[in-house]
């Protein structure tokens, strides 16, 4: 069984927020939700400072805090590592919200449903489109599923996630540089873990004990 | 262009409240899930299971019926409703009995359950106040009194939560607080003597209670950097006032002079429901900005 992780290279992020964008588009985000974000900072003095782009997305951790936290099991990690909410099990309690140390998780509220992006106007055809493509529950707590529900058509059809763009989340084949790379983590031959181990791939904030499946290189 | 700036302002609050792009997680960021809109639920419902809790256990104590059937009816009707309410689909609450090796929360509806069930019975049956009832209710209200603060304990990611202070802060100020609604209800059903001997305790739940809020402060700033910026929150715009009128004046000055007035037991009546009052808004006060100046570590 594979456990799906993602490699992402800072030094090759150009910051196009096109993750952000193909990530919405996939999943129907209503204004102000984001499954991927880009976290623009800087380190370091004049004249040795230096900037820092970190495309940020759930982590689909393996001892994910979140996980823990949640008191019915809606929140779970499936056997291919997705951490997964079950909307008809959440109890929209918001404890794996709160203990997110990435705070990478949203609580789909009726109104957060209501947001129009052209407010005003009503919904536009495309948001009621995507409210019957990809319905969420209201009172009920969303995040990145690494595209699972690509990755598994994808694989119905034969395709190899990682390689093929069909079963391949969103912000990794929107990437124009190719800053991220996804495959298995438990195969030793794959491309993330050939740069994880080339590149000495990071997790973010690793003291949290949380084992993030997404790790970054520079 | 009235609906786009509405939309504008729900998303990005001028209080500082909402997410701005360049600052999410790049700066400590606030916790807001339970606190602020629907969480507020929340912050009344551990407010109410402790003072019903605490009430509840101190009238073990004293065999005190009228505070056992109060504290009871405040934990539950008060604090386990408002919880329920607070949740996104309140008609799915069952679902947390169903998983008790899940999560703290999971565990509390557990011991709410018990505690619901065996209250009951303690109440009603006449001999209801054996050692054998008495220490595992006992035990159920320290569970129900800590279980607000426990939840929000086990969450590593805010170290202000996880502080080592938070769950004996949380104890001291459920027995303090039940100990005065406790002593107000013996000192109006004209029973004196009783409120005046209870004075004892109330000083040294008082001192108690101010020791481990100063121990808090002093042991959240020394754990880490990112507790400094919580305890640093407890004083800036949007809480000094409730942190210095609510927790300090209302949660420890007032109460300070009330004892020492009432010092030795020389207790009257009115002096004993301002204590309350006053306590009461204090810990209310010392939740919500407990639960309010929390930040999480920026993420780069």
């Amino acid at each position: 069984m594979p456990r799906w992780g993602m490699v992402i290279d800072v030094k090759r992020c150009i910051a196009c927020w096109g993750c952000t964008i193909a990530c919405k588009e996939e999943h129907f985000l209503p204004p102000g939700v984001f499954f991927n974000r880009v976290l623009i900072g800087e380190t370091g003095k004049f004249p040795s400072s230096s900037k820092l782009i970190y495309p940020i997305l759930c982590n689909h951790c393996s001892e994910a805090a979140c996980v823990e936290a949640c008191p019915t099991g809606a929140t779970y990690i499936r056997e291919d590592g997705i951490v997964e909410v079950d909307d008809d099990k959440c109890v929209g309690c918001r404890a794996c919200l709160v203990s997110c140390p990435y705070q990478q998780r949203t609580y789909y509220d009726q109104e957060v449903k209501d947001r129009e992006y052209f407010p005003g106007q009503g919904k536009t055809q495309l948001e009621l489109l995507g409210e019957k493509l990809y319905p969420f529950k209201v009172g009920t707590v969303i995040k990145c599923n690494f595209c699972s529900e690509r990755l598994e058509d994808g694989m119905k059809k034969g395709l190899e996630p990682g390689k093929d763009e069909e079963a391949t989340p969103a912000c990794v084949t929107i990437c124009p540089v190719n800053a991220r790379v996804f495959g298995d983590l438990n195969d030793p031959d794959s491309e993330v873990n050939r740069l994880i181990m080339e590149k000495k791939g990071k997790q973010l904030r690793k003291e949290f004990g949380t084992e993030p499946a997404v790790y970054y290189i520079d | 262009m009235g609906k786009i700036h509405e939309l504008v302002q729900t998303m990005f609050p001028p209080d500082g409240s909402g997410l701005k792009p360049y600052e999410w997680m790049m700066n400590p960021t606030r916790q807001r899930e339970w606190i602020d809109k629907k969480g507020i639920f929340l912050w009344l419902a551990f407010f109410f299971s402790e003072i019903g809790a605490g009430l509840y256990f101190v009238s073990l104590f004293y065999e005190y019926k009228a505070g056992l059937i109060l504290g009871w009816l405040i934990t539950l009707f008060l604090g386990g409703l408002i919880h329920v309410l607070y949740l996104g689909q309140p008609t799915r609450a069952w679902r947390m009995f169903m998983k008790p090796n899940t999560s703290e929360l999971a565990r509390g509806m557990w011991i709410i359950g018990a505690f619901a069930a065996l209250g009951f019975l303690q109440i009603v049956t006449a001999g209801g106040f054996n050692m054998v009832f008495n220490t595992i209710m006992a035990i159920l209200c320290l569970l129900i009194i800590s279980h607000g603060f426990a939840t929000m304990n086990v969450i590593k990611a805010l170290p202000a939560w996880s502080s080592t202070m938070v769950l004996p802060l949380s104890v001291i100020s459920g027995i303090w607080v039940g100990q005065q609604v406790l002593q107000l209800m013996a000192a109006v059903s004209g029973t004196a003597g009783f409120a005046s001997g209870m004075e004892i305790w109330a000083e040294v739940f008082f001192f108690a209670y101010f020791l481990c809020l100063l121990l808090y402060v002093w042991g959240t700033w020394h754990a880490s950097d990112i507790g400094k910026e919580s305890i640093k929150n407890l004083t800036n715009e949007e809480l000094l006032k409730i942190s210095l009128i609510g927790v300090v004046g209302l949660g420890v000055v007032l109460p300070l002079i009330l004892t020492l007035i009432m010092w030795g037991g020389d207790t009257n009546g009115f002096l004993i429901f301002l204590r309350l009052a006053s306590v009461c808004a204090g810990d209310l006060a010392m939740r919500f900005v407990i639960m309010k100046s929390a930040v999480y570590k920026p993420l780069i």
